[in-house]
């Protein structure tokens, strides 16, 4: 008798690749703001200088790309982390829907900040 | 020299839980693990039980944890795990356990029923549909070299048995039966890539691999496990997209 898997067949391939396509993009956002923030901190760090910056529309656009990818990145990674683990259906019912509802509330949180100024 | 061997031993019908017993031996740092493990066992403690049966590397029977890596006991010289002055007392005992995250069954034989299962789940055979030719189906040596690599699997199961994944969540495939998957999937004359994909991308497949390298780590044949399953993810991707 073959080895029964759990779940039905859902192909981790795109997640998998996102991960990556923007795990790529969280390392040159991570290099740019460390330029940006302490390598050259006359760049600014006052309230003025950041509303200067959100207004924009190249920051206004990285900033909403940044907040996008980088709460993707790291829920996927969550859930990927959570997902190693032996659960019951509920629990990963549960634990997959606090991401999905955290997630999109940090999203829409960040987007109206980013759109404000 | 001598050299105290620390053995994780259990009964299952006596011992209410496991517990580790020292052996102190004459040995030659050229000794392999198993030629003192043999010695225990046939002039010390005739009790002492685990698996062994080529001794050449070759069957995969002897894989057990030493010093805290898996690796197979008749592959390795005591002289290769710091065992090496001949004159010498060492006061660090050698620590011989199973591999972890198995159900023992004495000593140092572990349960292999579940790791068996994984294997035949990826249909470790040829799969063919079209007619077969008069003689054997043909490979270019190009084709061959795909698969050389991942053929040398032994399956003493010291990869997955390494695995922080597997023990974490005893469902998951695990780094040999994917290995075995890569086998026939990349192999030019097997027919059945499509069901063979459908089999890893699953939840409890292909991606609870996060590479790792663990199973690198551990392979006794030296082969790059997590190079072949990344392979196996790249091949999923493209069936994707």
């Amino acid at each position: 008798m073959s080895f029964k898997h759990y779940g039905s067949r859902k192909s981790g391939s795109i997640g998998w690749l996102l991960q990556r396509i923007t795990g790529i993009f969280l390392i040159f956002a991570m290099v740019g703001h460390y330029i940006l923030m302490h390598y050259t901190p006359e760049t600014g760090h006052s309230y003025e200088q950041s509303v200067a910056r959100f207004s924009s529309v190249y920051w206004k656009m990285f900033y909403l790309t940044f907040i996008s990818l980088g709460l993707w990145h790291g829920l996927n990674g969550v859930w990927s982390i959570l997902r190693d683990f032996k659960m019951k259906p509920w629990l990963a019912i549960t634990l997959y829907g606090i991401i999905v509802i955290s997630g999109f509330a940090f999203w829409v949180l960040g987007v109206s900040t980013a759109l404000k100024f | 020299m001598k050299v105290t061997l620390r053995i994780f031993r259990f009964n299952p019908e006596t011992d209410s839980k496991p517990y580790y017993k020292d052996y102190e031996i004459e040995a030659d740092p050229k000794d392999r693990v198993i030629d003192v493990l043999h010695y225990i066992k046939n002039e010390i403690d005739g009790t002492l039980t685990f698996r062994r049966s080529c001794l050449h590397g070759i069957c995969g029977s002897d894989g057990m944890r030493i010093n805290g890596k898996n690796m197979l006991a008749c592959s390795i010289l005591l002289q290769d795990l710091g065992y090496s002055d001949a004159n010498k007392t060492y006061k660090k005992p050698l620590v011989i356990e199973p591999l972890p995250g198995m159900p023992i069954i004495k000593d140092l034989v572990t349960d292999f029923t579940d790791f068996w299962k994984k294997y035949e789940t990826v249909k470790p055979y040829l799969i063919t549909k079209s007619q077969p030719p008069e003689r054997e189906r043909l490979q270019s040596p190009e084709d061959a070299e795909l698969i050389m690599e991942a053929s040398k699997c032994i399956l003493c199961a010291c990869c997955t048995t390494s695995c922080p994944s597997t023990w974490s969540n005893e469902d998951y495939l695990g780094p040999a039966a994917l290995l075995k998957a890569y086998r026939f999937i990349f192999d030019s004359r097997d027919e059945a890539t499509d069901e063979r994909l459908d089999i890893i991308d699953t939840p409890n497949g292909i991606w609870r691999c996060h590479t790792i390298f663990h199973c690198v780590q551990a392979c006794p044949k030296e082969i790059n496990i997590t190079w072949h399953i990344s392979q196996l993810k790249k091949k999923l991707v493209e069936r994707e997209i």
